[in-house]
């Protein structure tokens, strides 16, 4: 594996606009993208330097802990628990840790090649939660933006097919959010 | 057919679904076909017919169970499974597995790959018309299973490698047993190659068809032999070496063209090297612990992001883990190589006749559990 600070100033020479992040994936240089409206220069920009192979692309909902509503929890299943039992536990905040009503879009660019890996993050808004598609720049991109929008109800601007992939039809919502309420319907009964 | 008459002659396109349920789909997968005559013209492969929602499910897991949960993804391959997420995970509680362990891992992982190539070059057979070498490479799959049984007492979804190492080291006749396998099995893999790989049938339906060239591997992100049989030279093993692959020797097959014989040939030729690994581990296997010291029984790893990628059965398998601070993952990420490999279809299937259509398929080499998680 390429050299992280080597990595960081050749991509600095190109690209001085992102910075590094100060919250990286652990081993991996990851930089900051301030404006998600960059992305496509951005993504570019790395595509020239040899980051040609997509690796991923992921979000996080930094909202808080995850409802327990988000999840089918009657009748209960597990039968050596007591009557009236929770049969997961739910994980409960944690004091002090910056929760935040926004989602931070992960990107992981490869140059296999060179054996380099580069995280690019970017937060935005829950409530305008929009980033521009990169499906024209990586094929790969398309089933992935589509998980994330199926699952987290991000938009990817100029995907040219943004519909759901996973969930069936009628599910209503985006489980992986963090404050997703359950629907009942009629696999439930 | 002259070019002539094929632009006079019109048909009407029709509309046909292949799967859910079909045997060649390898699980439950709808692919949408719009054909003209004999030609596709449009496909939509539907999937998620096997969604359990495993990334929202480990949100109200504690870390040693989500090791479960990842055993259902890749069900052929279990194995790499395991080891991603408590990789990833491990990344997070800053644990180091003692050399046996990562050493057995190894091996595990190696013996799993074998695995599930021979299930492939087994139903890939079939796929294309020949069933016999199906029954040769389910006798060989039997007895890694009986391995993987008498190691963990699973056949199919093992949770053998845990957080901070493995399970229970493996029984003292194991080691002899694994040398055995390895003695019968070296000679068989020539076997196959008379039986499938050289057969003129088999390469005249496979050779030409399903062309994938390395520009296009490379930007719909495939990995596994998928990339591979394209010329791409990428091997997580070799790139970004985890659990000391670097200590061993071995080559990582390449294709020329792209086209589904590469991609199989690529395969059968993984399992040699996966032999060589599983010979090197055996021949110098470490002794000591197989669980690393201080794992803790509810473990809240310190806020922080992790990603651990390791080269599974069907490609380049990575797991993105977030921790907040609490007893179960904030957000747990999954890279699925199968669900990365199927997108190409689309793309893949236009042009081709129907018949070629299962060869293409068969040649991708998907699970379905891994496809939807």
């Amino acid at each position: 594996m390429a050299d992280i600070e080597e990595l960081a100033s050749r991509i600095a020479e190109k690209l001085p606009e992102l910075s590094r992040h100060p919250n990286p994936v652990k081993g991996y240089l990851t930089l900051k993208l301030e404006d998600a409206a960059k992305l496509p220069q951005a993504a570019a920009a790395l595509k020239a330097l040899g980051f040609d192979y997509l690796e991923m692309i992921s979000a996080t909902d930094w909202l808080g802990a995850v409802k327990p509503e988000g999840y089918i929890r009657n009748p209960n299943p597990i039968v050596f628990l007591p009557e009236g039992a929770t049969p997961q536990s739910v994980p409960s905040a944690t004091p002090g840790f910056p929760y935040r009503p926004s989602f931070e879009l992960l990107w992981a660019f490869a140059d296999l090649a060179a054996k380099a890996w580069v995280f690019l993050k970017c937060e935005v808004s829950r409530e305008a939660a929009s980033v521009p598609s990169l499906s024209g720049l990586y094929k790969g991109a398309d089933w992935q933006e589509r998980e994330l929008f199926d699952l987290m109800g991000i938009r990817f601007e100029g995907h040219p097919n943004l519909a759901k992939i996973l969930t069936p039809d009628f599910l209503v919502g985006h489980p992986l959010r963090k404050d997703y309420v359950h629907v009942k319907d009629r696999f439930d009964e | 057919m002259s070019s002539t008459a094929e632009k006079t002659m019109k048909t009407d396109s029709m509309f046909i679904n292949l799967g859910p349920q079909h045997p060649s789909t390898h699980g439950v997968l709808r692919v949408g076909l719009t054909i003209e005559g004999e030609l596709i013209t449009k496909a939509v492969p539907d999937i998620g017919y096997l969604h359990r929602g495993t990334s929202k499910l480990a949100e109200v897991r504690g870390y040693h169970h989500c090791v479960v949960l990842t055993d259902r993804w890749d069900y052929v391959a279990a194995m790499p499974n395991n080891l991603v997420f408590c990789l990833a995970a491990e990344k997070l509680m800053e644990v180091q597995a003692p050399p046996r362990a990562e050493a057995l891992r190894v091996l595990m992982c190696e013996l799993n790959r074998v695995a599930s190539h021979l299930l492939f070059f087994g139903t890939y057979g079939i796929d294309i018309g020949a069933f016999t070498p199906f029954l040769y490479a389910f006798r060989e799959r039997e007895m890694i299973l009986d391995l993987f049984e008498m190691a963990c007492g699973a056949r199919l979804t093992y949770n053998y490698i845990r957080l901070g190492g493995v399970m229970a080291d493996v029984p003292p006749e194991w080691l002899a047993k694994c040398r055995e396998f390895v003695d019968y099995f070296k000679p068989r893999i020539d076997e196959y190659d008379t039986l499938l790989t050289y057969n003129p049938i088999f390469m005249a339906r496979t050779k030409e068809v399903g062309l994938i060239p390395a520009a296009d591997a490379v930007s719909w992100s495939l990995s596994g032999a998928n990339l591979r049989g394209s010329g791409v030279c990428y091997d997580v093993r070799k790139s970004d070496p985890y659990c000391g692959y670097e200590r061993y020797s071995f080559d990582v097959p390449l294709g020329q063209t792209g086209s589904c014989w590469d991609r199989y040939f690529c395969r059968v030729q993984e399992m040699r090297q996966s032999i060589r690994i599983i010979e090197q581990v055996l021949g110098g296997l470490p002794e000591g612990p197989t669980m690393a010291a201080g794992v803790a029984k509810i473990p809240k790893p310190k806020p922080g992001e992790a990603y651990a990628h390791v080269e599974g059965a069907r490609g380049d398998l990575g797991i993105f883990l977030v921790s907040d601070g609490q007893a179960s993952p904030y957000r747990m990420h999954v890279r699925a190589p199968s669900f990365l490999n199927l997108a190409i279809l689309q793309e893949l299937l236009v042009g081709n006749k129907v018949s070629d259509v299962i060869a293409i398929l068969g040649s991708i080499d998907i699970v379905l559990g891994e496809v939807d998680r």
